[in-house]
């Protein structure tokens, strides 16, 4: 009997032996890294991951390495909840990264909450529970788009260049948030004067675009407006062209952007961002290029923006959390920080106790100028205070 | 609709649209018309074939027509190498034990073209430097150079298919497999190579219709999904009839195309739609018999 309460003791002492004996910061993500929202997702981790290689090979945060652990939930809900438990109760980490889509946010909460471990939205679309003025304790947001603002953003700089009256039609993808949007965008474009005429809700496998882009046409917008995953909103520009419409299209400047508008060429195809896009060419993007090319990455660098600031996220919290850190340090960290996202976005990314989303949203606007052959901004950073 | 180039441009929009579900389609009948097995892995077959134009368009940047047959070439061989290393296996088995086999081929796929070629969006017209210009059609109606090529090729493909099962020895020993293969057999027809060679064709005629698409629109891992809506349209043709998975497409692409101007949400799900409606009122399809349904 003694025996096997020893056999007993030493297993339960041996299983807890990492988390004691653990001399770096362990982190964890689940994300998308294969299936259906691969695409813009996958980059996202490869940024992350990018970063803190680079991390390391600079000696890490507060004097130790950081260790990510990354799991693959291919954006399915039950698949990123055996992650969360996994990374939780196994490898005790101390953050948690979510890079997937949104249906995998509550399986993976039930998890969190009774961990009570802080999670990074990242490249994944910010939930409400990050906005002010009730912004839950352990939930935060690094992402770049943002519903509301977006359109906001959008309609602004629509109603700023365009002399004549407005006539918009919408583009969403079958898909809650992407209408959703799309429908309070048609709402807030009526505040502004202009006249909404269509809104078409594409479902995502769709072999043709064009039927849709038919509607849009027959509807005779001098604006189309798309916010929804960006092989809706390139694809549906491409069939509306194809077409013969030769209105002004405006979308949302996800990280694809940069490699899709010189392929398109389509001077009157604006999009409008959270993030600066690597035409700049900062010595931030220069840095990603760099860690890119020496990581050998998967993904192009362009792609990799949301991951990387989600790097610059981890690397100041645990910097603020000190060592040892843990969970609760962790969440206080970052409940109450400044992020210098170093020409990636338009200032700081800054979190309060009620805010985990960001104090101000700041947009550029580019497109393609067939003159120069690049792609050129239109307008700089647009700010917009979060309340 | 108040422009007047839409009741054409309408037409258009169901012609293309029928015309990519049917190149699909038939890949699904020709290998149930030969074998009895639904493939339900002809969505990744096709994904594949577009992802081996891909791949080849990097060797033959300045030969469109080079990289093309290579890639076909390479697809019918994937087809047949299926067969001959998997689903040979089969024969003899069940037939959900191959239906199985060929949801587990699927899923391997999908998870390797992510793992070779990214989740990123590709554009192999892109790496082939090829253009798509509109082609302006009678009546002010315009369609893509892809979607016009993807449409003529669905009607050689089915002229083809229509005229090797009909006169073409091979063709015939097909039939003849499929509508009876223990006669067939003792006749001397060889089951494995027309069974390879159905594998073969089917994969071959998949993967045009992948490699089409990619090149008028682009290349994701969600291609599967257009694979796996075009087989309501071979089950409401019936899925031992060629002629029936060319009017199953019809259908189903008109209903699609039409159903925008209703409710853009339910042109997701409508080929599924016609499919309950089919199966409740003809389950055996509309060139399918009856004797096929109890092997379905």
């Amino acid at each position: 009997m003694l025996r096997r309460v020893l056999i007993g003791l030493a297993a339960a002492a041996a299983m807890a032996l990492p988390a004691a004996a653990q001399d770096h910061y362990v982190i964890g993500l689940t994300g998308a890294m294969t299936g259906p929202a691969a695409g813009s997702l996958a980059p996202a981790v490869e940024g992350v991951r990018l970063y803190v290689e680079r991390l390391n090979a600079a000696g890490g945060v507060n004097g130790k390495k950081v260790e990510l652990i990354l799991q693959d939930d291919a954006a399915e809900p039950s698949k990123a909840a055996a992650n969360v438990k996994k990374l939780l109760s196994q490898d005790n980490v101390i953050l948690l990264i979510n890079a997937s889509l949104s249906s995998t946010y509550a399986p993976m909460l039930a998890e969190v909450k009774r961990a009570k471990v802080p999670v990074l939205y990242m490249g994944a679309v910010c939930p409400k529970d990050v906005l002010p003025p009730a912004a839950d304790a352990l939930q935060f947001c690094s992402t770049g788009f943002a519903p509301g603002y977006d359109t906001r953003a959008v309609l602004g700089f629509v109603k700023e260049v365009t002399q004549e009256p407005v006539r918009i039609a919408f583009a969403s993808m079958a898909i809650p948030i992407s209408r959703g949007e799309l429908d309070y965008a048609a709402d807030y474009a009526k505040t502004l004067g202009m006249t909404p005429v269509d809104h078409e809700t594409i479902p995502p496998p769709t072999p043709d675009y064009t039927p849709f882009a038919t509607k849009l046409k027959d509807a005779n917008p001098n604006w189309v407006f798309s916010w929804a995953p960006w092989v809706t909103e390139v694809r549906t520009v491409e069939a509306l062209r194809k077409l013969g419409w030769d209105g002004s299209y405006i979308a949302t400047a996800h990280l694809e952007a940069e490699g899709e508008l010189p392929r398109v060429k389509d001077p009157k195809f604006y999009v409008v961002g959270a993030n600066a896009l690597f035409a700049e060419d900062s010595p931030t993007h220069r840095e990603v290029l760099a860690a890119a090319k020496a990581g050998n990455a998967k993904y192009p660098p362009s792609l990799m923006t949301e991951g990387w600031l989600g790097g610059m996220v981890v690397e100041a919290a645990l910097r603020k959390a000190g060592w040892p850190a843990d969970a609760a340090k962790v969440a206080d960290a970052l409940a109450d920080l400044k992020v210098d996202t170093k020409g990636l976005r338009g200032g700081v990314l800054e979190w309060t106790k009620t805010n985990h989303y960001r104090t101000h949203q700041y947009y550029r606007v580019y497109r393609w100028d067939t003159d120069k052959s690049a792609i050129v901004r239109v307008k700089d950073w647009i700010p917009y205070e979060v309340k | 609709m108040h422009d007047s180039d839409s009741p054409v441009q309408l037409l258009v929009n169901i012609v293309v649209l029928s015309a990519i579900y049917a190149l699909i389609a038939c890949g699904y009948v020709l290998i149930y018309r030969v074998s009895r097995v639904l493939n339900l892995a002809h969505g990744e077959l096709m994904m594949l074939g577009a992802y081996i134009l891909l791949t080849v368009a990097s060797l033959f940047t300045q030969n469109a027509v080079a990289a093309l047959v290579a890639a076909l070439s390479l697809s019918l061989a994937v087809g047949l190498l299926v067969y001959l290393f998997l689903m040979r296996k089969m024969t003899g088995e069940m037939v959900l034990a191959a239906v199985l086999t060929t949801i587990a081929l699927g899923i391997l796929l999908r998870g390797l073209v992510v793992l070779i070629w990214s989740a990123q969006q590709q554009y192999p017209a892109q790496a082939l430097a090829l253009d798509n210009p509109p082609i302006v059609l009678p009546g002010g109606a315009r369609i893509s150079a892809f979607a016009a090529i993807l449409v003529v090729a669905t009607g050689l493909i089915y002229g083809a298919l229509f005229a090797f099962l009909r006169f073409g020895r091979w063709g015939v020993r097909m039939r003849a497999a499929g509508q009876n293969p223990l006669l067939a057999a003792q006749r001397g027809i060889n089951l494995h190579v027309i069974y390879a060679l159905a594998w073969g064709l089917s994969t071959l005629t998949g993967a045009l219709a992948g490699m089409l698409i990619a090149l008028d629109s682009g290349l994701t891992g969600t291609m599967v999904t257009i694979g796996l809506k075009a087989f309501p349209a071979a089950l409401v043709g019936g899925l031992d009839s060629l002629a029936g998975a060319l009017l199953g497409s019809l259908i189903v692409g008109t209903a699609e195309v039409l159903l925008v101007y209703i409710n853009p949400l339910l042109s997701d799900v409508v080929p599924f739609l016609v499919l309950i409606a089919m199966l409740i009122v003809r389950p055996w399809g509309l060139f399918g018999t009856r004797e096929e349904l109890d092997r379905v």
